[in-house]
């Protein structure tokens, strides 16, 4: 606390040189930067908050999530995105405590191209090794073991992943990496890893195009736009041992464990037996104290009423709308929480948006 | 007065050249000195892991100098099987005709085209080509960069071998003629042996070329980051490599990435040397 | 000789013949990839080839996905392609021209001395740079000391490309004038000034603006050094300190997305259509303005 008070007092010393919220004609504009998954997303979804809210205008920048924290960290924007929850170390570097805010769910699904062959069972052993290069045909016995009503081609496998780094090889990464003990000591996980076998390519609409036009080719894709682009793709064995396709409903349900209450947990291999296998949360960053810089308390309350609009049903079907998957009900609930414990030097901060949103949760559908 | 501003002035921006020349090396050598302070040089150019991985970080060069140095010679071996017959079309069979014309400046053309549409041809024609001849099952990899990346230099390596041959002086070849030998004979035992040290410089020019080309490589190589053992196999180069990875990097990757340009530039600057070389003891001659 | 049967007159004459044929067909193979790739891009680029092409930006990946969801043409254009290739482009020509005549004027008077045979070979070094590394040079140059990807970075590569075929096409056509037109401009009581920019220049004016068409049309299309200097943007930005797309930059974003691959073929034929008409303008300059 002495730490905060003491950040506080500097900020306030040097908050002449801070960032201006306000335009001059009293406009305000709330500015975040991060991660790049959830931008089509925080895209229509701020447009929408823009409409609703005349005089309001929300900028986001998708720089990556690394920069997100980078940019918080400076004060240089109101919120930072995140695909990855902020380590303890990194939490302490920040100077003041930052919560998560969860927005919305996501997957990393396995497109592949294989004519004839409709659908497709894999489990996490598989999927490790294809990409390590340890199964490299089709009808190896392997697989045909997972789909024995299949018959599959004796066809060379082409293992497509990311040339560039990249939150979506991250997830992918770390589930292979609580799957497979192998995985877990050869290749590791991070945003980009040191590959074997395969071919590369850039972006999820990179690895999508290849896939797309390659016999024979797997690789793994961010499900937002594999499910728009109605990619086919392969079921994959959970946790609890059902084979699942990702859709929103396979992704929402991984979060319907408990979870904690700082919301920050991984979600890949998720226990719930409906949940597909790997799902992700995504977060918006703030700082839980709103009165820093040259921050007035209006510039907090329109943080929180967008936070919470965020949550809205409305919000969140914007999210499904576009293929991203709307949070479970508990993770609803947690994050609501959290947006609730935001304050400005001490002052609780309500926004009616939050409770639009606890009043009308049930009449949230998918579609 | 004015006229020794002005002299002083044309003085001042040639030496400009001077001072963008040393302005590159430092750039890059400073941009370098981190990979090569970390890792030093020679273990760099000889080392084939490039493992971004947080925790066991590590960059060497030698998967995209060995993959550099394979495309740029496979494509080098299939553009003289083209760009000599079109040289000796244009210097010899064909000399100063209005065939001769139209050949060159149609083959001319092909340096016009943008890398980034050769990599588009390549991708959706040559791929799927590739794959069918059933050279591998993806069409990605050295063949298929080498074949485009051939096309690519053969305007290069076939103006400048025909115009060599066409400096060929006639009373020579006329002499030969005299003798009773045919024009084969005539190009074998004349023309090539009189124009080849230029030839040879233009095949040096044109590997230059090869050697750096970025865009058409990038979309066709399959980006991998390992040493190719064939020509199936896929890989990256060492132009490719900085294409794909520049945007992103940072630290001792980024380092690492300028190093591999650094590299890049010394080798381009010493063929070009060469060539150079080569071509000056020939207007001596 | 190694044999009888190799001097043979009929075997020698085959072989001949041979060799005659086979220059010919491979001289004819060679001139095939030029139409294959003409082909390919001017089927399949001409549906798309419209006036929306010129008008509006370059749509985003979610829209066009969007429009692919309902079965509809995707929108947009790459008029923030075609903007920024005029902005990267133009400032490398402002930044070329005036360096590139003067030090290839100073090539031309001065080859006997030895600075000027330094000059000449960096000059050649330079052009024979790879694209990639002038990109990571403009990076270091522009991007890294300005905080940011800018459409300048982007004009500093091009210009480093741009030079060494400007300074050689003015330092050659230059060398080619009588020496006598000079010697009757000094004679004349003529400033060495006036003589290089009202006679020297004037009558090598053809094969000057020919490298200048020709070294233009060479940066056109490079996408390479864009990459790392310019970045692209998904608006019209006239903004020299600001990321800025242009036409190459656009097509490698088109190939990475299979939304926007409707548009990658009009693009890759627009940019051609402004390369040949650059080389065809070239080639007429040369002609018509024959010293």
């Amino acid at each position: 606390m002495k730490k905060i008070l003491l950040f506080s007092f500097i900020v306030l010393v040097l908050g002449s040189c801070g960032k201006k919220n306000s335009l001059p004609n009293g406009n305000v504009v709330i500015s975040g930067a991060g991660a790049t998954f959830p931008y089509p997303f925080y895209n229509i979804v701020f447009r929408n908050y823009m409409k609703q809210n005349q005089g309001t205008a929300v900028n986001y920048g998708a720089i990556g999530s690394g920069g997100g924290i980078r940019s918080l960290r400076d004060r240089s924007v109101d919120f930072g995105a995140s695909d990855a929850f902020l380590s303890e170390k990194e939490l302490e570097s920040m100077q003041a405590e930052v919560i998560h805010i969860a927005t919305c769910m996501g997957g990393v699904v396995m497109a592949y191209k294989l004519s004839g062959v409709d659908s497709l069972r894999l489990n996490g052993d598989l999927i490790a090794d294809i990409f390590m290069g340890n199964i490299t045909r089709w009808n190896d016995a392997r697989i045909s073991q997972e789909n024995p009503n299949i018959n599959l081609p004796d066809l060379e496998i082409t293992s497509v992943y990311r040339s560039d780094g990249s939150g979506t090889t991250f997830n992918f990464s770390e589930y292979l990496c609580s799957v497979s003990d192998e995985w877990n000591r050869d290749m590791g996980k991070g945003k980009a890893l040191k590959w074997s076998a395969g071919i590369a390519a850039k972006g999820n609409p990179g690895v999508a195009g290849i896939v797309q036009q390659t016999e024979g080719a797997i690789g793994y894709i961010g499900s937002e736009y594999a499910l728009t682009l109605k990619l086919p793709m392969a079921k994959l064995k959970n946790k609890a041992g059902n084979y699942v396709a990702a859709t929103l409903e396979t992704i929402s349900s991984a979060a319907n464990i408990n979870l904690p209450d700082d919301m920050r947990i991984t979600l890949t291999n998720s226990a719930d037996p409906n949940a597909y296998p790997i799902s992700v949360l995504t977060w918006i960053l703030v700082y839980k104290d709103q009165q820093y810089g040259n921050r007035t308390e209006k510039d907090a309350q329109d943080l929180i009423d967008l936070l919470a609009y965020m949550l809205t049903p409305e919000g969140q079907r914007v999210a499904a709308q576009i293929n991203f998957a709307p949070l479970s009900e508990q993770a609803l609930m947690k994050t609501r929480k959290l947006i609730s414990e935001i304050h400005y030097s001490g002052k609780v901060l309500s926004s009616h948006k939050l409770d639009e949103a606890s009043l009308t949760t049930d009449s949230l559908t998918i579609n | 007065m004015k006229d020794k501003l002005f002299k002083l002035l044309l003085f001042v921006a040639s030496a400009s050249v001077l001072l963008l020349t040393a302005g590159i090396v430092y750039a890059l050598i400073g941009g370098a000195s981190q990979a090569f302070g970390e890792y030093g040089f020679w273990e760099f150019i000889t080392n084939s892991e490039w493992d971004p991985r947080s925790a066991t970080e590590e960059y060497g060069a030698l998967s995209f100098i060995v993959g550099t140095l394979f495309t740029a010679f496979f494509a080098l071996l299939i553009c003289l099987l083209f760009s000599l017959p079109v040289a000796l079309f244009n210097g010899e069979y064909f000399k100063g005709t209005k065939i001769s014309s139209v050949v060159g400046s149609i083959v001319d053309l092909l340096a016009g085209i943008p890398s980034i549409v050769y990599g588009l041809w390549g991708f959706y024609m040559l791929r799927p080509l590739t794959i069918e001849l059933g050279i591998n099952s993806q069409g990605f990899g050295i063949f298929t960069a080498s074949i485009v990346l051939a096309i690519m230099i053969i305007p290069y390596a076939s103006s400048l071998s025909s115009e060599f041959l066409s400096m060929v002086p006639n009373n020579l070849k006329e002499g030969a003629y005299s003798l009773g030998a045919t024009r084969i004979e005539v190009i074998q035992h004349v023309s090539l042996p009189v124009a080849g040290s230029g030839i040879v410089a233009a095949y040096i020019l044109a590997l230059g070329r090869a050697l750096g080309e970025t865009m058409a490589v990038t979309m066709l190589i399959g980006n991998t980051n390992n040493i190719p053992k064939g020509l199936a196999d896929t890989g990256n180069t060492m132009a490719s490599i900085i294409a794909n990875q520049f945007g992103e990097a940072d630290g001792i990757k980024l380092s690492s990435l300028i190093a591999i340009g650094l590299l890049l530039f010394i080798i381009t600057a010493i063929i070009n040397f060469v060539a150079k070389l080569i071509m000056k003891h020939m207007s001596r001659a | 000789m190694t044999g009888r049967k190799q001097t043979s007159i009929s075997y020698r004459n085959s072989k001949n013949k041979l060799v005659y044929i086979l220059v010919c067909t491979l001289s004819f193979l060679s001139m095939l990839p030029l139409f294959f790739i003409l082909w390919e891009v001017v089927s399949r680029g001409y549906k798309n080839f419209n006036l929306q092409l010129f008008t509006e930006v370059a749509p985003s990946s979610m829209d066009a996905m969007l429009a692919h969801a309902n079965n509809e043409p995707i929108p947009g254009g790459i008029l923030n392609g075609i903007t920024g290739s005029i902005l990267i482009v133009g400032v490398a020509i402002l930044l070329t021209i005036p360096l590139g005549l003067l030090i290839g004027i100073y090539l031309s008077e001065n080859s006997q001395k030895r600075f000027a045979k330094l000059v000449s070979y960096l000059t050649d070094l330079l052009q024979g740079m790879p694209s990639i590394v002038i990109g990571i040079i403009a990076y270091a140059w522009v991007v890294k000391p300005f905080g940011g990807y800018s459409a300048l970075a982007g004009s500093v590569a091009l210009t480093i490309m741009m030079l060494p075929m400007v300074v050689r096409s003015t330092e050659e056509t230059l060398k080619m004038l009588p020496r006598s037109y000079k010697e009757a401009g000094l004679a004349l009581g003529s400033s060495y000034i006036n003589v290089v920019f009202k006679i020297l220049i004037p009558s090598g004016f053809g094969g000057i603006f020919t490298g200048i068409l020709l070294s233009i049309s060479r940066v056109m299309g490079e996408t390479a050094p864009l990459m790392l200097t310019a970045l692209g943007a998904t608006i019209v930005n006239w903004n020299v300190m600001q990321p800025t797309s242009a036409m190459p930059l656009l097509i490698w974003d088109f190939y990475n997305d299979p939304n926007l691959v409707d548009l990658i073929w009009s693009t890759s034929l627009l940019l051609l259509i402004i390369i040949f008409l650059l080389n065809w303008l070239a080639k007429i300059v040369a002609r018509k303005w024959k010293i």
